[in-house]
């Protein structure tokens, strides 16, 4: 797929909203993945372009991050969380659980380009773990009966909801949303729920703090 | 030009490392002070002329009052800083321990099939300051093996221990980011982007910086060991930069080249064409004199050529022509200009194997020939503005490229292409069609006059100004106009020091005038000759000498390394060739002027004999001699012989001997010959102009038998404005078409002027001279796609 003019002028938009037009580079990659489903040479070269920048250079950022595919990735990109909390509570399970339904392993698509599946690092919601994301959004506490089931409604067509509340598209309009976070999408649900503060409350009505720097614990 | 060498006051900070105190100038790293009282921290990203980026890690040192050990090649030593190295602390050496352990695990021991093996910094510093034993029991992550970032360059990743210099050099120094880090953590790689090869001209300087085996070059991986090799400093014979290097060699054949260490001019960098391309030293040697005996050239006894070459010379005498090129060094160059004059009765002598014209000959007798040392590199460096004048750095003398990068200068070309080289040194583009370059410093924009009027403001021409009426002219004037110091540079290795050798019509050694009597009477003297023998009036030189041999017949012509492809009219000069009675020809291969010589005499190549080549500084650049029981002479010394035979000696023709002459000599201290007044001339014709140059890499006979250089030159092209493109449809191709033929190139867009197509004046595609009898500036018809 090559990039459209249109794509080019949004990229354009993106550099704009920088003092260094370089620190666009990442919502441009999310951008262009929004598009080609993928890190695409072109997109690479777009980038490139519209930075001043040279391919390697878009290359070494686009290779460094695993939020960016240099290969297809499916319509829906699942992602279990196997570090090591999530891991123990049941993530391994429902990887491989996912794995057996899917017949595919890490960063692999299916053969219908349907999904793809993603051994996933730590998403900051061990509150919740285990937890898998399917383009990105957040299903907690899952367990492998949950995942396989999760996946069965995506393919039947049935909408899903992300336990916290943005109903799950796909992997390219996730894509869209996280290079322009102001398109009204990225506010969707509650990111933060009651579970999730009760280690800071107990902290505050016990007067709890860290101490100081050079302080013994 | 004024150097600035007063002493400054250089703020310096106290700093105790391992117990000794010591004064260092304040932003000195502690990498560096270390060195300073001999102490020398393990290092593998650490280099002098990079950015700190503590990569590596390998320099851990403990500095009292941090928690941590801190990495020497960033820390930069503070006032009363205490600093303890392996030496005097077992944290650090605990620490460099353990980083080079850590650097070892997936390091592949491969070190006897390694072409680094023998010459590592790896190898050196894990024997210095690791441990013995690897406690790693793990399997070593591999890669697939090598891969190409470009032909040239190989990588073998397993090897890499990340530190980032090549990556580093490709973007601070050559302005080439095209290799980067790429993957992350155990996958972390150097690699390029899908489609864009490391192209970059000074590739080969990451393969002689990488501190392990991980980059190699195509041409010399499995080689050689570095321990078999004989080393020998040289000097670069392909341009006129001037470059250290360091010639490696084994059984008599050249197995490799290097930068050498050269602060003042090249640091320790130089290009890929001086590193690569030596291929030509090997192959494809005249290894006998050769005589014509009934139509045909045959082997000849050395005895029996020198006596036909002295004959048929003699007999020509004064109506001889001769053509030196422009590759000969310093003391050959004056050997020539030396048998002309004294030997011959001639002063018909020309050095430039390129276009040429009368005004330029006259600006080089007037502004160049003789001059001391003015404009350096270190003055390029410190200058707060430099205006190029049909000059193209990064293809026509890449090190003042890199140093004109370096300083971030304010840069301004008169020119009609805004290359890349020119965008990454944040040049700007003075327009000026092809061979307009006189108007346009004619009618100089105020801003730019006044930045030449600034203390320290360089002009550089190239040798480029010479096929561009009147601006020689114009770069005298705007130098004398304004204050800035100008500088010619010109393309290839010889021509500055064969300049001042003489080897100019109307030049004598040093800057002499040939018609002055003082100047006549020193060189007579030097060379134990009368006066009067030496000729009475500038004989002639450039398009002129071989127009004259070509219509009046010279009686003889005496030709050195001279391919008439790079002469603007080849068919003019083959015509001089064939036309002349009598032909001898010095040179190490064969060419056109060789096949059709009477005698053609077999000369030394720069690898076996010593000489010196005058870079564009004017800053003499001696070599030695590389094989030392090399059999061949040196053109100076067969002219000798030509000159025995003939029965004039005319003094010294050995280096040394030709050497002590040039001293005796020295530069000229009269009167010189005014800088030339010609005018800028319309441009006539309507239609593409044609901008040329010689890129670095092309079809030069010194870059052959190297395939693997050929593949990283800049692909062929016809390079037009994107107006220009759409006019003519955006075709893939299209064909120019000059006086004397076409040649059809893909299109390229560029950032040329509207009505101007840039196409390479002799790469392995097309020649312009040879092709399209067009010459810079010359009005050429462009169409979509093939010819007709």
């Amino acid at each position: 797929m090559t990039i459209s003019d249109q794509t080019l002028e949004r990229m354009r938009e993106l550099a704009s909203r920088y003092p260094q037009p370089r620190s666009a580079l990442l919502p441009m990659l999310h951008l262009v993945q929004s598009v080609d489903g993928e890190v695409t040479t072109d997109g690479i070269n777009a980038c490139a372009e519209v930075l001043g920048i040279s391919p390697a250079e878009v290359t070494g950022v686009s290779t460094f991050y695993t939020m960016y595919k240099r290969k297809p990735v499916g319509e829906h990109h699942i992602g279990v969380c196997v570090n090591t909390l999530c891991g123990l509570l049941g993530g391994d399970a429902v990887y491989d659980a996912l794995s057996e339904r899917l017949g595919v392993g890490h960063n692999e698509p299916t053969a219908d380009g349907k999904f793809s599946l993603e051994r996933i690092e730590c998403q900051a919601a061990c509150t919740h773990a285990p937890v898998m994301t399917v383009d990105w959004e957040f299903i907690d506490d899952v367990t492998p009966a949950a995942a396989v089931d999760v996946v069965d409604r995506l393919e039947r067509g049935e909408q899903v909801l992300s336990t916290r509340g943005p109903a799950i598209r796909t992997f390219q309009a996730t894509e869209h949303t996280l290079a322009f976070p102001d398109d009204g999408l990225a506010g969707e649900g509650t990111s933060v729920d009651d579970k999730m503060l009760a280690g800071l409350r107990y902290a505050k009505e016990h007067n709890m703090s860290a101490p100081a720097h050079g302080q013994e614990a | 030009m004024t150097e600035n060498t007063t002493t400054e006051i250089v703020p310096t900070v106290s700093v105790t490392i391992d117990g000794v105190a010591l004064q260092v100038p304040k932003g000195t790293l502690a990498i560096r002070a270390a060195e300073m009282i001999g102490v020398e921290i393990p290092r593998f990203c650490d280099h002098p002329l990079l950015e700190p980026v503590a990569a590596c890690r390998a320099c851990l040192i403990e500095v009292e009052g941090m928690p941590k050990p801190q990495p020497a090649c960033a820390q930069v030593v503070g006032e009363g800083m205490t600093i303890r190295t392996q030496q005097s602390s077992e944290v650090a050496k605990d620490a460099q321990e353990g980083v080079m352990e850590f650097l070892l695990i997936n390091h592949p021991l491969d070190c006897p099939v390694c072409d680094k093996g023998g010459e590592c910094p790896l190898q050196n510093q894990a024997m210095s300051a690791g441990r013995g034993e690897s406690r790693f029991e793990g399997e070593k992550r591999t890669f697939d093996k090598p891969i190409n970032v470009s032909a040239q360059i190989l990588l073998d990743r397993e090897r890499c221990v990340s530190c980032a210099r090549c990556t580093r050099f490709a973007d601070q120094i050559a302005g080439d980011p095209m290799i980067e880090l790429l993957e992350r953590g155990a996958q972390q790689q150097v690699g390029t982007a899908s489609d864009e090869p490391f192209d970059s001209y000074f590739s080969g300087n990451t393969v002689q910086i990488c501190p392990v085996g991980a980059l190699t070059s195509a041409a010399y991986r499995f080689r050689s060991r570095p321990f078999d090799l004989v080393s020998v400093p040289t000097t670069c014979e392909h341009c006129a930069s001037g470059c250290s290097l360091r010639t490696d060699y084994r059984r008599g054949v050249v197995t490799r080249r290097l930068a050498w260490d050269s602060p003042e001019v090249n640091e320790e960098w130089n290009c890929d064409k001086g590193r690569f391309a030596f291929a030509y030293l090997a192959e494809g040697r005249i290894t006998t004199p050769l005589v014509r005996e009934d139509g045909e050239l045959r082997p000849a006894s050395w005895p029996e050529a020198i006596d036909v070459a002295a004959r048929g010379l003699a007999a020509a005498g004064s109506r001889t022509g001769v053509l030196t090129g422009g590759r000969l060094t310093q003391e050959d160059a004056y050997g020539y200009a030396k048998f002309a004059r004294a030997v011959l009765g001639t002063d018909s002598i020309d050095f430039r194997a390129r276009a040429t014209s009368p005004e330029e000959t006259q600006f080089l007798r007037a502004a160049v020939a003789g001059a001391p040392i003015g404009v350096t590199y270190t003055a390029l460096e410190q200058a707060p503005f430099v205006l190029l004048v049909g000059f193209e750095p990064e293809d026509e003398s890449p090190i003042v490229f890199l140093r004109l990068r370096k300083a971030r200068t304010r840069v301004v070309s008169v020119g009609a292409v805004a290359t890349r080289g020119l965008d990454k040194m944040g040049g700007e583009l003075l327009a000026a069609l092809p061979g307009q370059e006189a108007a346009a410093l004619r009618d100089l924009p105020a801003d730019i006059r006044a930045a030449l009027e600034q203390p320290g403001a360089v002009i550089l021409a190239g040798e480029r100004i010479a096929a561009s009426a009147g601006a020689p002219s114009a770069v005298s004037t705007l130098a004398a106009s304004t204050g800035a110091a100008l500088a010619w540079v010109p393309r290839r290795a010889g021509e500055r020091g064969a300049l001042d050798a003489g080897a100019l019509a109307g030049l004598l050694p040093g800057g002499r005038p040939l018609i002055d009597a003082q100047a006549r009477a020193q060189v007579a003297a030097i060379w134990g000759i009368d006066t009067a023998a030496l000729p009475g009036l500038p004989g002639l030189s450039g398009d002129d000498l071989l127009t004259s041999a070509s219509r009046v017949g010279l009686s003889a012509l005496l030709v050195a390394g001279v391919d008439p492809v790079d002469l603007p009219d080849p068919a003019l000069a083959l015509r001089a060739v064939d036309t002349a009675a009598f032909v001898v020809a010095l040179d190490h291969h064969h060419s056109a002027v060789t096949e059709r010589a009477d005698v053609v005499l077999p000369v030394a190549l720069v690898t076996e004999k010593s000489g010196t080549f005058l870079d564009w500084e004017g800053r003499p650049r001696p070599f030695g001699q590389v094989f030392k029981d090399a059999l061949t002479m040196s053109d100076a010394t067969v002219l000798g012989m030509i000159a025995s035979a003939i029965g004039t000696s005319a003094g010294a023709w050995d280096v040394n001997g030709i050497r002590r002459e040039l001293t005796a000599l020295g530069p000229w201290q009269g009167a010189r010959a005014v800088v030339p007044g010609v005018q800028p001339q319309a441009a006539a014709g309507a239609g593409f102009r044609l901008a040329s140059w010689r890129e670095l890499l092309d079809a030069g006979v010194l870059q052959e038998g190297e395939p693997f250089l050929a593949a990283t030159a800049r692909p062929s092209a016809a390079i037009v404005s994107a107006a220009a493109a759409a006019r003519l449809g955006s075709p893939a191709t299209v064909t120019v078409t000059g006086p004397a033929g076409s040649v059809t190139l893909p299109l390229e867009v560029g950032a040329v002027l509207d009505d101007v197509v840039f196409v390479p004046m002799h790469s392995s595609e097309c020649s312009i001279y040879r092709d399209l009898g067009a010459r810079i500036g010359t009005a050429v018809d462009v169409t979509a796609g093939g010819a007709a």
